[in-house]
């Protein structure tokens, strides 16, 4: 039921199955239904969230006229699983609302069928005019005089008074190059020699907008009908041939399934598919390029070479719990923590170590009670005596995370033993409060 | 180590920033040994009475303590400079504390305090200061400080277990040491034990906007912001003893309590060369003699004597005089308005226009309310008309200034409704989990999330998010959330108030109010005059005014006749719809019951349906003896005390104590209280909402009878009645002059009910029901009721030729102003000519089309809508100056008439009354198997029956054993009971229906009360929306918490999009209040 909660709808139904809500999702399986749609008719226009506008205007005669193409869709479509709606009509407008609807007569279906606002729906309704047919009855002079023009204009789309066209939905890349042969290139090399080249136009192009490539897509067609597609994505715009070929080397290297030409290709293309400005780069006075690019080039390299996910990076995260303040990420996934490392003030030493041991090490340690420093550990057989040490610096357990909604909270010291190494060691529990003996962990070594 | 006190202790008036009640820092602080505390909230003293009063309250219990509580507030500044926290020395360091409060608080626009150091400077008299330091970085302010207030500033030094205390410790040691200001050691509490360390993540997650998830180190890392025992302190401060010491030093030095606030009453009222009490006799005697012109009643004559006696010995007199000063500004404006309260019953009140209740004819004891030996404020609460009341507000600031009188403040509370939406999105719950668990919470009085909520709501309680969420909601409940104003409790004062109390901006505009609510102002014995808003006298003025134009006889309060019989006949029969007080389902069903017939059965009326006596068990011993079925018993103590002393306290209520006043007299004779534990025993009565402790009182009371030789069973039943107070007594000195108000609006209601009608519907929003039902009312009593029309109505309802012609208030969105711009433009003759003469914008012409508005121009609904779409707003100059018809004919529509069911359902959404049809005349043909609601009312005792009908209302009164549903229909309306077990099994349908329809059996009780007793509830809601394809029904039948609480907002999707009118055919119900 619209609008019902969803805490609502398991009361009433507790075996109620939930799927998130995906937008994005079933965007892409319109646009792939429109794709499959082209084997109908090249105009084809999607219209989200779930519409499909097909012209099939002088298409129908390969199915058996308009019956039989739709016949052939709703098969298609059961066979996927789908259930489609489909309708017939003068206008895309009126197919889209008899559809929607599930109507077959214009002049019946009421009045919100209309893209007009909600409020001239109401309008008219409450003037007692409830269906297309009622609407369509009246004056055009009068309506327009009420409701504007546009509603009139929409009125006459609907139905079928006026003529409109079918968007296409494929738009061609901003940039694009392509090779044709007589005779079909049997070899890998030969083929990237000609992406080279095909790069090298497309790079011209680029020159001349004033901007690089995002994403590359070679699409190499065999004579055989296949078509192998190949994708770069490169963290920062570019358009150097040579570095793309590195790239398409790195990217063919490490493709589990080799390129195979095998009776060779009759065409490739390269679409640069998108784009971003890019300024000439100037090299700097002192020599050596801008270090930026370099860092941009190594990860696109390490990560054409080593895959997604393999190149990582460290970030902070907000948390008073040392070992989850810090942790790596893929390097394309955008933070979204709140941390930063915390800020020193002048003259202060720092309060967490370079090195954590993870899990904290188990240590046997001599303190006074109730929060006294340790006075000397043994870590793994090696026997510390305390010199120096400064805390307590109290950490409680973060209690929501928690089913029984306890746990311990960590007293840390920095302690420093008779050789000058320092150590950060806590105690596991405050003494009486929590536990009668605390036990105590090495969590990280200083510099 | 002894003589250490925690001085920089926050509360929960800290709000979201303290976790613990003033109440409870003291009570710790006390246990664990500090030799003091001291309060300090964020640019705050809005908790400090409260600490005050737990400390007084803690030595009437205990005997002295030795623990002083000084007061102060932190300062918090917005340039940067440290948090400062400020302790008055002396009385004037207190004034001088407020006003630089103040100062802050009226450059904010509510809730903030903008404070600068230099703010500071300039108020620095008597006051103690102690710079708490930020975790890092240099305390520049200190030097400063300490040379323009040498010898008064301290560096206030907190181990919070940070890591590097020590080092942090020794860098301060140096910096107070260089600026010579002493260290002071602290622990900075946020609360009072480790325990609430997590209500404090909470509050911290929710003054942040964010999760505990999220929150990282936003939280506090560890539970040491806590009162800390002194031994603990001398443990962490063992290397700086002297800051410990410093503790004792700064309490000794403070010599100022907030028991020196000495009230002081303004001056404006008394005019020169008279004292007070002299100009009140002066006052009062004069307006006697003006008053009975023939003499005055010697009954009279003595009561006034014998009052203004007592009011010279408890020096009353300054507070009747403020009183009266207000009161003669309302007449002077013609605004109506009555005192009611303790000190109100008098005959000195009546005769200086202050109550309208005559003591000539009414017997009433002025000392019985006001009682010598307790020395509290007298109480008079004063109810203005509430359109009007803001003037009377306006004009006690321009008469007193605003920096001698403000409004008390309100503290909102967190209620179980906010607290589980606020704590379930701090531990990550989705709104629709806790939304669903918030729409089982039952009415406005309900204060516990009690575990059956959870598993109402399909939730098990024991699931360790839910565990969680009801233990931290038990917890945040009642925490103070913001100060509000309140709704009209002025402190007046005769020196400047800010320098009492700091002073705050409202959000209202020209309105201040102080930073104490009600209870502290009780607590400190301030004077506060109650300027109260009543829609029922608003409405009682418009009638007056309607009789005096119409039919040309001047009534007042005080004149309307005092018995007429006609009108008690009227009560009798329950006929009280628009009647104040004795309007809704369950005043209805006592009324055939009481059948009242003089003036102190109406006082009885208003007291008895309340929870308090219902749950006492008052109600039916009280209408048994009434009824002559039972001898009223007064049984005698020991033959040492007086014999009939019951009987003086309980003969007007037949030995039922159905008072307020009278639980504190049976206290007070019955059981020995003394007059302390008396108030106190009120103060539980009247705190009911926030803390229970009646309990308390249940040994002490049932033993002092016992011990006095009254039977232990009588006793135990007394205290269980007087228990029933704890959740809702009402005082009679209230319901006297209630019951005047009662007596007036019956008497116009069965006189002029034309009139009292239009005045209703002219006063509204007010009372009980909807237009529909009070014009509905007004037509079953003979008036005759005429549609709006654009040629004949006024803004307001009004009479015409005896009969009731709506006004355009009446249609929903419309405006005063087009309104206006009409009546100056009439006659018109076309739409064009509404648009053109009275320049109305297309909005107000299709309002007045839609409802149907337009009859005289020949215009139904449909065609009048049809022609206002096209009518352009306005006139345009060029046809003005021709004068001539702009829009040219058009061929004819042909529009589709409009069915009943249409008409009706447009009628309602426009102007939630139909004069065709009630919907369920029409709908009839789908409940032929349902009687009619006159056919239940006609119908036999233990009947079986179907009835179905609009719900007006739902209600679940008292400990909610029932539920009661009132349904309409076109004959009349039927009383629903739905017991609580089958509430269980129909919730859905209860909760989600608009048009009920209910199996059950009739009932019928001697006195001709008839029940529908339920076995069986369908909800046909559906049914409505094939009244009218046009206007879409209630989309969604889970809307139930909107149902609850009509009041607020919902949070359902959507469904603030949708213009009420264009969602509903039938006018929301008022449930549960």
């Amino acid at each position: 039921m619209p609008g019902q909660t969803l805490a609502a709808a398991r009361a009433q139904c507790p075996a109620l199955v939930s799927v998130p809500d995906d937008p994005a999702a079933d965007l892409a399986l319109l646009e792939w239904l429109a794709d499959g749609c082209d084997r109908y008719t090249p105009m084809v226009e999607a219209r989200p969230p779930h519409g499909l506008v097909l012209d099939v205007t002088g298409c129908c005669h390969p199915f058996g006229g308009e019956a039989g193409l739709v016949d052939d869709l709703q098969h298609r479509l059961t066979r996927l699983g789908l259930t489609g709606q489909p309708a017939l009509a003068d206008t895309p407008d009126a197919a889209l609302a008899l559809a929607r609807y599930q109507l077959c007569d214009v002049l019946a279906l009421p009045v919100t069928a209309l893209a007009v606002p909600e409020a001239t729906h109401l309008a008219l309704r409450r003037a007692g005019l409830k269906h297309i047919g009622d609407v369509a009855r009246q004056h055009r002079p009068a309506l327009a005089a009420r409701f504007g023009a546009d509603m009139v204009a929409l009125l006459a789309q609907l139905l079928g008074d006026v003529d409109i066209h079918v968007v296409p939905r494929r738009a061609p890349a901003p940039v694009m190059a392509e090779q044709r042969f007589a005779a079909p290139l049997a070899h890998s090399d030969a083929a990237l020699a000609v992406i080279e080249a095909l790069a090298a136009r497309a790079a011209l192009q680029l020159v001349q907008r004033a901007e690089g490539g995002r994403r590359f897509e070679i699409a190499l067609f065999r004579s055989d009908g296949h078509v192998a597609r190949l994708v770069i994505d490169t963290a920062a715009p570019v358009r150097d041939p040579k570095l793309l070929i590195r790239l398409l080397r790195e990217r063919i290297g490490a493709l589990s399934d080799p390129l195979d030409p095998g009776f060779g290709y009759d065409l490739i293309r390269l679409d640069v598919s998108v784009t971003a400005p890019l300024a000439d780069t100037q090299l700097l006075l002192a020599g050596g390029s801008l270090a930026e690019s370099e860092v941009s080039a190594l990860v696109d390299r390490l990560v054409a070479r080593l895959g997604h996910g393999r190149v990582r990076r460290l970030v902070t995260a907000d948390s008073h719990i040392p070992e989850q303040a810090a942790f790596d990420l893929p390097l394309d996934i955008v933070s979204t923590a709140t941390g930063d490392m915390q800020s020193f003030f002048a003259g202060e030493p720092p309060v967490r170590p370079l090195k954590l041991f993870d899990p904290p090490q188990p240590i046997d340690v001599t303190a006074e009670v109730p929060d006294g420093p340790p006075r000397r550990f043994r870590w793994r057989r090696g026997l510390h005596e305390v010199t120096r040490h400064e805390g307590p610096e109290r950490i409680a357990a973060e209690w929501w995370r928690r089913a029984d909604g306890q746990g311990l909270t960590r007293d840390y010291y920095r302690v420093e033993d008779g050789n000058g190494r320092r150590f950060w060691v806590f105690r596991h529990g405050l003494y009486g409060a929590e536990k009668t003996s605390p036990v105590w962990y090495m969590h990280g070594l200083f510099a | 180590m002894t003589g250490f006190a925690e001085l920089a202790a926050a509360t929960h008036y800290s709000f979201l920033r303290g976790a613990s009640a003033p109440g409870d820092m003291v009570a710790t602080a006390i246990e664990l040994g500090h030799a003091g505390i001291g309060i300090a909230d964020r640019n705050t003293v809005a908790g400090v009475v409260r600490a005050w009063a737990a400390l007084r309250d803690a030595v009437e219990d205990h005997g002295p303590i030795d623990f002083k509580l000084i007061v102060g507030a932190r300062l918090v500044f917005v340039d940067g400079t440290p948090d400062i926290i400020a302790y008055p020395a002396t009385r004037h360091g207190w004034g001088r504390l407020c006003r630089l409060l103040t100062l802050g608080n009226l450059r904010a626009r509510k809730g903030d305090c903008i404070l600068n150091f230099d703010d500071l400077l300039a108020h620095l008299d008597d006051l103690l200061l102690i710079v708490m330091p930020p975790a890092l970085g240099p305390v520049a302010c200190l030097t400063p400080l300490s040379l323009a207030a040498p010898g008064r500033v301290w560096l206030g030094v907190a181990m919070l277990h940070a890591g590097s205390d020590g080092r942090r410790l020794v860098r301060l040691a140096a910096v107070a040491a260089a600026a010579g200001t002493p260290l002071l050691a602290t622990n900075s509490p946020l609360y009072a034990t480790a325990a609430q360390r997590r209500l404090h993540d909470v509050l911290t997650c929710i003054r942040e906007k964010c999760t505990l998830a999220e929150a990282g180190r936003r939280l506090v890392a560890n539970a040491e912001a806590r009162l800390q025992s002194p031994v603990e302190m001398a443990r962490l401060f063992k290397r700086f003893p002297e800051a410990l010491a410093e503790s004792a030093n700064i309490l000794a030095r403070v010599d100022f309590s907030l028991d020196e606030l000495r009230y002081e009453y303004p001056h404006e009222p008394v005019p020169p060369g008279f004292t007070p009490q002299a100009w009140l006799e002066k006052l009062t005697w004069d307006k006697a003699h003006k008053h009975w012109p023939n003499g005055i009643p010697e009954k009279v004559k003595s009561s006034l004597a014998e009052e203004l006696e007592i009011i010279a010995k408890a020096k009353y007199a300054p507070y009747f005089l403020t009183v009266h000063d207000l009161v003669a500004f309302a007449v002077s404006k013609d605004i109506l308005c009555q005192g009611r309260g303790s000190a109100a019953n008098s005959a000195v009140c009546y005769v200086l226009g202050i109550t309208a209740v005559d003591p000539s004819k009414h017997n009433l004891l002025f000392s019985r309310f006001v009682s010598e030996e307790r020395s509290e404020p007298p109480d008079i609460d004063v109810d203005f008309e509430h359109e009007r009341r803001e003037e009377v507000i306006q004009y006690v600031y321009e008469r007193y200034g605003r920096d001698r009188a403000g409004i008390a403040a309100t503290v909102i509370h967190y209620r179980p409704r906010s607290a589980v939406r606020e704590v379930g999105k701090v531990l990550g719950l989705t709104e629709d989990v806790t939304s669903r668990l918030t729409s089982t919470v039952w009415g406005s009085f309900s204060n516990a999330m009690e575990r059956r909520r959870f598993t109402d709501a399909g939730f098990d309680p024991d699931a360790p998010d839910i565990a969680r969420l009801a233990d931290l909601v038990g917890q945040i409940m009642a925490f103070p959330r913001h100060l509000s104003q309140h709704v009209g409790g002025f402190v007046l004062t005769n020196d400047r108030l800010d320098e009492m109390v700091p002073i705050h901006n409202a959000a209202m505009e020209d309105r201040t109010f102080i930073e104490w609510d009600k209870d502290d102002i009780d607590a400190l014995r301030l004077m506060k005059v109650d300027v109260l808003a009543l829609g029922m006298l608003t409405c009682i003025r418009k009638a007056f005014q309607l009789i005096a134009t119409h039919i040309g006889k001047q009534y007042t309060l005080q004149n309307v006749p005092d018995d007429a019989d006609d009108v008690y006949d009227m009560l009798c029969l329950g006929d009280s719809i628009g009647v104040f007080q004795v309007e809704s389902r369950a005043q209805m069903n006592m009324l055939p019951r009481l059948r009242p017939r003089k003036f102190y059965d109406l006082c009885i009326q208003v007291a008895i349906v309340r929870p308090g006596p219902i749950q006492g068990d008052m109600v039916h011993p009280y209408l048994r003896r009434r009824q002559g079925i039972e001898e009223p018993e007064y049984p005698s103590p020991g033959p040492e005390h007086p014999f009939d002393e019951l009987k003086t306290l309980l003969g007007d209520t037949l030995g039922v104590p159905l008072f307020q006043e009278q639980a504190m007299k049976l206290a007070i004779t019955a059981a020995g209280f003394s007059s302390v534990e008396a108030n106190k025993l009120r103060r539980a009565m009247a705190t009911f909402r926030n803390v229970g402790g009646m309990e308390h009182f249940e040994a002490k009371m049932v033993e002092g009878m016992v011990g006095r030789g009254y039977k232990r069973d009588f006793a135990e039943r007394c205290y269980k009645q007087i228990q029933g107070f704890g959740s809702y007594g009402f005082p009679e000195s209230h319901a006297l002059a209630f019951a005047r108000l009662v007596w007036v609006s019956s008497y116009l209601k069965c006189r002029y009910p034309a009139v009292f009608a239009a005045a209703l519907l002219n006063s509204q929003p007010m009372g009980f029901y909807a237009p529909a039902q009070i014009v509905r009312d007004a037509s079953e009593h003979g008036v005759d009721v005429r549609p709006i029309d654009v040629n004949f109505s006024d803004w307001d309802n009004g009479l015409e030729d005896g009969a009731l012609r709506l006004g355009f208030r009446q249609i929903t969105g419309f405006r005063f102003a087009w309104a206006e711009a009409m009546l100056s433009a009439r006659p018109f003759d076309s739409i064009e000519a509404l648009a053109r003469q009275a320049h109305l914008p297309d909005r107000a012409l299709r309002l007045l089309a839609d409802a149907d508005a337009c009859g005289s121009l020949g215009l139904d609904r449909r065609s009048a809508g049809w022609e206002a779409l096209r009518t352009p707003s306005g006139e345009l100059p060029l046809f003005a100056a021709a004068k001539a018809r702009e829009l040219g004919d058009e061929p004819a529509a042909g529009l589709p008439l409009l069915t009943p069911g249409e008409a009706v359902a447009a009628d309602y959404q426009t102007t939630r009354l139909s004069l065709k049809a009630h919907p369920m005349a029409l709908l009839r043909p789908h409940f032929d198997d349902a009687l009619t609601c006159a056919q239940i009312s006609a119908a036999k005792n233990g009947r079986k029956a179907r009835a179905a009908g609009v719900v007006l209302v739902r209600q679940r009164p008292g400990k909610g054993n029932a539920i009661f549903v009132t349904l309409e229909d076109e004959t009349g309306v039927t009383n629903v009971v739905i017991w609580a077990r089958l509430f269980e099994i129909f919730r859905r349908p209860i909760m989600a229906s608009r048009l009920m329809l209910v199996e059950g059996e009739i009932q019928r009780s001697p006195e001709g009360v008839i029940h529908l007793m339920a076995a069986r509830i369908i909800d046909r809601s559906g049914v409505l929306d094939l009244l009218s394809e046009t206007h879409a029904a209630t989309p969604s039948p889970l809307r139930s918490d909107e149902f609850i609480h009509p009041d607020q907002p919902s949070s359902y999707p959507g469904a603030r999009a949708r213009h009420p009118r264009d969602v509903r055919i039938v006018p929301r119900s008022r449930d549960f209040h």
